[in-house]
């Protein structure tokens, strides 16, 4: 293809969206809607991916010393936990202040630790453990590995809690993979068929450009032009929507993420391509040779 | 393989069959550069498979087309089209496209073809001139009458100075005189030096021309106004009519040059 050639396809292109302005309309309207449900899906997962997160950052495990373990045990063993693959934090809580803050927790009910004789609380290490490292098999792990050192008593980590919250989060991602999926799929159905009954409709300006001696390039190019706009403005068309949807839900739901310029940016990049990709797929019939 | 580049358009043994009873079968004939063959036949008889076969938008289940260099055996995607662009089509139909103008359906080949900008203008108001439209250059086709349409259509076939022009049935559409003055058009046309072979269910309209016609039946060639024997290009080419008018089309004497290529 010369460059007079590649310049009257971009033109061709320009008036093909110019000139069908009621059917491109329609055509981005649907692949809007269509997108829409995937944004909103999307939302769905990165808020809910955001609770899980925060709900893991706060996660610690406590390592508690034995009774008079002593000033140089309780270093070192700062120190070995410091050292284990895994541990972003260690932070000594002395029994005093587990004392206080426990008093805290309680509020009113407090007085009830006045019948305690002096402290019944050990110190104990906070460990702050990095997000790939929050597993139970990992965390049992540690913990059965640091109880094992002298000086230390015990180590928790919510055990309990953590072994029902994986399990809610694996079926959360199963799930959202599988629907998510399933959206993808009938949102690539819904515009590939769009665009199928866009390329139907100028069947016959195929088939001329054809007999012309126009190149299968020289023909393509033009509704691949058209079909990566229509994506674009289709992808653009449901982002604004889901801002709208986003700046609702919001109201009720305070601190309600949406898409960072990054993911719009994909997203439209994506729907463009997608818009490019159906457009030849759906011409590849209608060019036999 | 190769034939005579005196010949322009060659068909060898060419057979293609749709079901038990339509198709081409065994069909020869042989077009020289310049020269007006009418290929004449019943519905069905199998012109337009014919032509279509010509411009490869189909090919045989055996047996071979030649179109200049162009041998239907060896076609890829971007052969065809340079084919194409050497070859004018017209149909019954006109097959214009509805949403250009009269010009833009004219330029549509030229741009096919990586013409210019200045040279498409240049030519498309040249072509339009010739077929006596370019007064209606803006117009879109339903604006224009049908033979307009089909004027519209042969100045798109010739735009870029083919060396045949296959016409399927271009006057199916139009009444007798729009008829004749079409039929005028394409005799201009190939006084100018493009062969063209155009298919037609009436003898009565063409036979008073003189020109060559070729009869076809059931899919196959049944007689040829001029007697040429397929396949004996020698002999076509030396003494056989064709030899004579080609001579005479080209205004020199192309006897004694051999079998060419």
């Amino acid at each position: 293809m010369n460059a007079a050639q590649f310049g009257y396809v971009f033109d061709e292109a320009a008036t093909m969206l110019r000139r069908h302005k009621a059917a491109n309309a329609v055509s981005i309207v649907i692949m809007g809607l269509s997108l829409l449900i995937l944004v909103v899906f999307l939302l769905v997962t990165i808020n809910v991916q955001a609770v899980i997160d925060r709900a893991g950052d706060e996660m610690r495990v406590y390592v508690y010393l034995a009774d008079g373990a002593g000033e140089a045990a309780a270093r070192d063993i700062q120190m070995r936990l410091l050292g284990l693959p895994g541990v972003e934090e260690v932070v000594f809580v002395p029994r005093d202040e587990a004392l206080l803050s426990f008093r805290e927790t309680l509020g009113k009910n407090s007085d009830m630790l006045d019948a305690l004789e002096g402290n019944p609380l050990p110190d104990a290490f906070r460990v702050k453990v990095k997000p790939e490292y929050i597993r139970s098999e990992r965390l049992e792990e540690m913990a059965r590995n640091v109880e094992g050192w002298s000086g230390v008593e015990e180590a928790r980590y919510g055990e309990r809690w953590l072994e029902r919250g994986e399990k809610l989060v694996k079926g959360f991602y199963f799930a959202d993979l599988f629907v998510g999926l399933i959206i993808l799929l009938s949102v690539v159905f819904v515009i590939a068929n769009t665009v199928r009954l866009t390329v139907i409709s100028r069947q016959r300006s195929i088939e001329v450009a054809r007999l012309v001696g126009a190149t299968n390039a020289y023909v393509r190019i033009p509704f691949l032009v058209e079909g990566a706009v229509q994506g674009a403005v289709a992808a653009g068309l449901a982002v604004a929507l889901s801002a709208i949807v986003h700046a609702v839900a919001r109201r009720h739901l305070p601190g309600l993420l949406f898409l960072g310029g990054d993911a719009i940016a994909a997203f439209v990049f994506f729907c463009t391509i997608l818009g490019a990709i159906v457009s030849l797929g759906a011409m590849r019939r209608l060019l036999r040779f | 393989m190769e034939q005579d580049q005196r010949i322009i358009v060659g068909v060898y043994h060419l057979s293609k069959s749709f079901g038990k009873h339509f198709g081409l079968h065994d069909v020869n004939l042989q077009v020289a550069n310049g020269e007006f063959v009418f290929l004449v036949g019943p519905s069905g008889a199998g012109k337009s498979t014919l032509l279509r076969m010509i411009y490869m938008d189909d090919f045989p289940d055996s047996g071979q087309v030649v179109v200049g260099p162009y041998v239907s055996t060896r076609m890829k995607s971007s052969t065809i089209a340079e084919l194409r662009r050497k070859t004018g089509i017209v149909f019954q139909d006109f097959r214009l496209l509805g949403d250009k103008t009269v010009f833009e359906n004219v330029a549509l080949a030229l741009k096919a073809a990586g013409a210019g900008l200045g040279e498409i203008k240049k030519q498309v108001t040249e072509i339009l001139m010739r077929v006596g439209l370019y007064h209606k250059r803006y117009d879109f086709p339903h604006e224009l009458s049908g033979g307009e349409q089909q004027r519209v259509a042969i100045a798109r076939a010739i735009a870029n100075r083919p060396a045949v022009l296959l016409a399927d049935e271009p006057t199916g559409n139009l009444d007798a005189v729009v008829t004749r003055s079409i039929l005028e058009l394409l005799f201009k046309i190939n006084a100018g030096g493009t062969a063209v072979l155009m298919a037609t269910h009436d003898l009565e309209l063409v036979k008073s021309f003189g020109q060559r016609i070729i009869y076809l039946e059931g899919g196959r060639v049944v007689k040829d106004s001029e007697m040429i024997y397929v396949g004996d290009l020698r002999r076509k080419i030396d003494g056989s009519p064709v030899g004579r008018r080609a001579e005479r089309l080209e205004g020199r004497d192309i006897r004694g040059e051999g079998e060419g290529r």
